[in-house]
């Protein structure tokens, strides 16, 4: 269904432009915790550039980049940090998510502490909306072929 | 009689073996040089190999490293925040991201170009800049004129252009100017369309063409100013 764009203009300026709308997504990521942004929405900006790649550029070579069942350990990976940290500060004695606890094991103040663990929670957010997007995506994209036929198209 | 058949024979026997000898030690010079042939050819395909892999090498680091310092401009640029800990995400991240993406933004550019394409693209942009002014006022005038006596048309024309950036370059450089839109690339074959039979014409002559594929040196192609020198070199030696 999707097969590389033959349209020069678009494939060029796709290609020019993919860098830099992942750098703004991890960005927007890394300063959630104190101005608008956050795991979701960097997420979404980071899976938009693959959908961008994939628009332009095919299945194919965007499965080369990153495969489904890579996108399905990434999502794994994801709800785990956001779990995990969230089950750190259940064992270091605190509410689930009490960030403030961190600082424990970070070895900062607790205010520190907080801006860090969201920092990490973020993170983790980020990565599962991004594989999870991007796995959505690729079921819709690829509705009308049989996974049969998909092994036998690589 | 017996010993001079006896050294008859001694005699043909050494004979014999000296032939053999020779023939041995022919072979395994043949052998040798073979063998030195096969070594010379396999050192030669290695270094060949070596070298080659090295290039590509080259190449992707060049391409990594660029990618990282762009990326980290665009960081800064977006946070604000100069930091140590801000700064030190924005290197992890552009890193990141460079290593993921370090084939996309400098895809199909020779090695060692990239400063010379730097220098004539930033040339490039008065050039286009005083274009534009002029077909804004080619437009301007035509708009107002109450007979307003445009002529719409859709031209093609083939491209000299080989890269993918340049024509980009060159199909948004057309569409900046006012008057003309391009509305396809097909098989290097440009479809613009002009608002009049002037910008249709100005875009015909292919300066525009000619000054994009000078920014990216595009190799097997004549430039208009080139031809000119060579014609008055002719000229010369003629007479």
């Amino acid at each position: 269904m999707t097969r590389a764009s033959d349209d020069v203009i678009i494939k060029a300026l796709a290609r020019l432009l993919m860098p830099f709308i992942v750098a703004y997504a991890l960005y927007v990521v890394m300063h959630g915790h104190h101005s608008p942004g956050g795991g979701f929405q960097g997420g979404v900006i980071l899976a938009a550039g693959f959908v961008l790649l994939v628009v332009t550029h095919g299945l194919e070579q965007t499965r080369k980049r990153m495969s489904e069942k890579l996108a399905g350990v990434i999502s794994s990976i994801g709800v785990f940090i956001y779990g995990g940290i969230g089950a750190l500060c259940l064992i270091l004695g605190g509410n689930y998510l009490d960030y403030g606890k961190l600082s424990k094991i970070l070895l900062v103040t607790p205010a520190e502490a907080r801006s860090l663990g969201i920092l990490g929670v973020e993170i983790g957010v980020a990565l599962a909306v991004m594989a999870v997007m991007y796995i959505i995506f690729f079921a819709i994209f690829t509705a009308g072929e049989s996974p049969e036929d998909d092994g036998r198209a690589e | 009689m017996e010993v001079t058949l006896l050294l008859e024979a001694t005699e043909n026997a050494f004979r014999i073996l000296q032939r053999a000898r020779e023939h041995a030690v022919g072979v395994l010079d043949t052998a040798v040089e073979f063998t030195a042939e096969e070594t010379r050819y396999c050192d030669e395909k290695r270094c060949r190999a070596l070298f080659t892999g090295a290039q590509r090498k080259k190449t992707q680091i060049h391409n990594f490293v660029g990618t990282s310092i762009i990326l980290f401009a665009f960081w800064m640029l977006l946070s604000g925040k100069f930091d140590a800990f801000h700064l030190g995400l924005g290197a992890i991240c552009c890193t990141l991201v460079a290593y993921l993406f370090h084939d996309l933004l400098f895809a199909n550019v020779r090695v060692g170009d990239m400063r010379i394409v730097t220098a004539r693209f930033i040339a490039y942009i008065p050039w286009l800049i005083e274009q534009i002014v002029l077909a804004n006022i080619h437009v301007a005038s035509l708009v107002l004129r109450p007979k307003m006596p445009i002529d719409p048309q859709i031209i093609e024309f083939k491209t000299k252009l080989e890269t993918d950036i340049s024509c980009v370059t060159l199909a948004n450089s057309i569409t900046l100017t006012p008057g003309t839109i391009t509305i396809d690339i097909k098989d290097g074959v440009y479809y613009v369309h002009a608002l009049s039979q002037k910008v249709a014409d100005d875009l015909n002559a292919g300066e525009m063409e000619d000054r994009v594929a000078h920014i990216f040196m595009e190799a097997d192609h004549l430039y208009v100013q080139d031809v000119l020198d060579a014609a008055r070199i002719y000229q010369t030696l003629r007479v």
